[in-house]
């Protein structure tokens, strides 16, 4: 079966099968901002409500993707508990909570950041100015994702979209900052990467001691700032944390 | 009591449960045991709760030594298995005495095996799984002399003297191949391949060799999106299928990255993906066109077949005094008695 369509007030939505234990489902609001708060006000309910059969929702920009356990209950009635969500968020309204602000400490370039000036020559741009630009910029986290719960973020304002590297690195060290495409990220952890490494972190981003592992949810904002080389070290040891 | 078992040959273990089922919210992959069935069975024949932490062996060779008296059960793909050197059978509670070593040989047909000891382990957990998650650096490290703590001993209830087995509970066991039929649903992107997306039923596909718990890669005449717009980044479903190059189909499987960016073509369902974790580099691969009704009802089938497996075990282990269920003496009376 293909998508179905239902209208609320707020937007449409297409609900697609997505195999025997999981819907993606879609807003089609026109609006990006308008299709992002509604997949995350929809995934917070799911949560709060912790219906039995329903293991969580991955929200990210314009869809969710609900999963559920096919034995205790089925496509067919996760699909009417979603309609009943968006019924339920279309009387309250979408309600994320009140963004926490991270400011995080980067070094560029060099070392860590080796495809800085890559970025710079194709933006036609000078290193300075993609430095200025990328920490210019309130970033809104739009959503977790791969690997370890990335904060994967909307890009700086650069002229062009950043090209992928033809050759994705084997290895990327946690705390790397980068950036493709119109996004912006943070490595949490050590992984392959086929984005462009402008800076590293010195703070630890993800805390396997603590649950849930990351200290941001989609909605916080987050804020890079320049430090030099030498500084990196005095930061050891430091996890990201709000700002109080 | 504790009981433990020292690991002599790891091979290739890891201590898993069903999977992190809240960690994809979090931008972890589920993980967990990638044949379900198997698992949820081993766990069933010792007695264990499904989702109790238990080994899940991959294609190698594996041995470890019982400090204390333990009951164990073993499933997944056939193999030989021996126990203080005495054969002992797969799919079937084995006793296993203080000192005795359980070997596992020969792996074959299938790719993973799985052991559950009655009490299962006791093993750290993060977000409520004990599943190793190699992104995160998470899980226990299995090397030779590793000494695993169970939470119960079980007294030996094998004949002591011939060392036959006590137990025939004859659990149909699933048929393993080498040329598995994998069921799929359409996936929410099938219409961007337009015509080609018939050639995934056409078409038998070899398993390659950089399959993992990740995805599997396989090779074969590949169905082409007809489109070339972005797409933005998605949670994608553990079974999905994608075309991410020229070379070869991706189907992810349970340790998946949670989101990504590539159109899916059709959704294994989760009985297949039992299937599919027993794939080999070298086996084939058939697709069928299935239904989500379909798919769910053939996964139910398999859930009941457990629960009966589950009643039989509690019927039997509460008569010998195994673990908490009824002792003959405390069974209601049989009608007319």
């Amino acid at each position: 079966m293909a998508a179905t369509t239902t209208t609320t007030s707020q937007t449409t939505l297409d609900i697609y099968e997505s195999g025997d234990a999981a819907l993606r489902v879609v807003a089609r609001s026109g609006d990006a901002e308008t299709n992002w708060a509604t997949v995350h006000s929809l995934a917070g309910w799911l949560a709060a409500t912790g219906v039995e059969g329903i293991h969580g929702a991955v929200p990210t920009y314009d869809s969710v993707l609900v999963e559920f356990d096919p034995y205790l209950t089925s496509a067919r009635q996760v699909r009417a508990f979603v309609l009943l969500g968006m019924r339920q968020l279309d009387f309250v309204g979408t309600t994320l909570r009140e963004p926490r602000r991270f400011e995080v400490p980067v070094v560029y370039g060099g070392d860590y950041g080796p495809d800085l000036d890559r970025v710079a020559e194709h933006q036609g741009l000078d290193v300075e100015d993609v430095i200025a630009r990328h920490t210019a910029k309130t970033y809104v986290i739009r959503c977790l994702g791969a690997p370890a719960g990335s904060p994967m973020m909307d890009g700086p304002d650069f002229p062009v979209p950043v090209p992928r590297l033809k050759d994705p690195r084997l290895s990327v060290p946690a705390g790397a900052v980068s950036v493709a495409g119109r996004q912006a990220v943070i490595a949490p952890a050590v992984a392959p990467g086929g984005w462009c490494v402008i800076g590293q972190t010195p703070l630890t981003v993800l805390d396997a001691a603590r649950e849930p592992l990351v200290p941001y949810v989609p909605g916080d904002e987050l804020r890079f700032y320049r430090i030099p080389a030498e500084d990196f070290g005095n930061f050891a040891g430091q996890f990201l944390e709000a700002r109080p | 009591m504790t009981g433990s078992l020292i690991i002599l040959q790891p091979g290739h273990s890891v201590v898993t449960d069903l999977g992190r089922t809240k960690g994809p919210a979090y931008g972890l992959p589920v993980n967990g045991a990638l044949d379900q069935f198997s698992a949820k069975a081993a766990n069933i024949l010792a007695g264990n709760a499904d989702n109790d932490p238990l080994l899940e062996l991959t294609a190698l060779d594996f041995r470890m030594r019982a400090t204390t008296d333990l009951l164990i059960a073993v499933t997944g793909a056939p193999l030989d298995l021996t126990v203080g050197g005495r054969e002992s059978p797969q799919w079937e509670p084995v006793s296993v005495r203080a000192g005795e070593v359980v070997a596992v040989r020969g792996i074959r047909t299938g790719l993973r095996a799985y052991i559950a000891v009655h009490g299962s382990f006791t093993v750290p957990s993060l977000l409520g799984s004990c599943a190793p998650d190699t992104v995160v650096g998470f899980g226990l490290k299995l090397v030779e002399g590793f000494r695993l703590e169970t939470r119960t001993t079980t007294a030996p209830i094998t004949q002591p003297h011939f060392g036959l087995p006590l137990f025939r509970l004859g659990i149909t066991k699933p048929a393993f191949t080498t040329n598995p039929v994998i069921d799929v649903t359409d996936g929410p992107d099938v219409a961007e391949f337009g015509d080609t997306a018939g050639l995934l039923f056409t078409t038998q596909y070899a398993v390659s060799p950089r399959s993992n718990h990740i995805g599997l890669r396989l090779g074969g005449a590949l169905p082409e999106r007809q489109l070339t717009s972005e797409v933005l980044s998605r949670g994608v479903p553990v079974g999905a299928i994608e075309v991410p190059s020229r070379d070869e189909l991706l189907v992810l499987h349970r340790g998946r990255g949670v989101t990504a960016g590539y159109p899916v073509l059709a959704v294994v369902t989760s009985r297949s993906l039992d299937l599919l974790a027993q794939a080999r580099p070298g086996h084939t691969v058939t697709f069928r066109r299935t239904t989500v009704a379909e798919a769910t009802a053939t996964h139910r089938t398999a859930c009941l077949e457990l629960e009966r497996l589950r009643q039989t075990i509690n019927t039997v282990f509460g008569l010998l005094g195994i673990g908490a269920g009824q002792r003959w003496y405390e069974l209601s009376p049989a009608s007319g008695a």
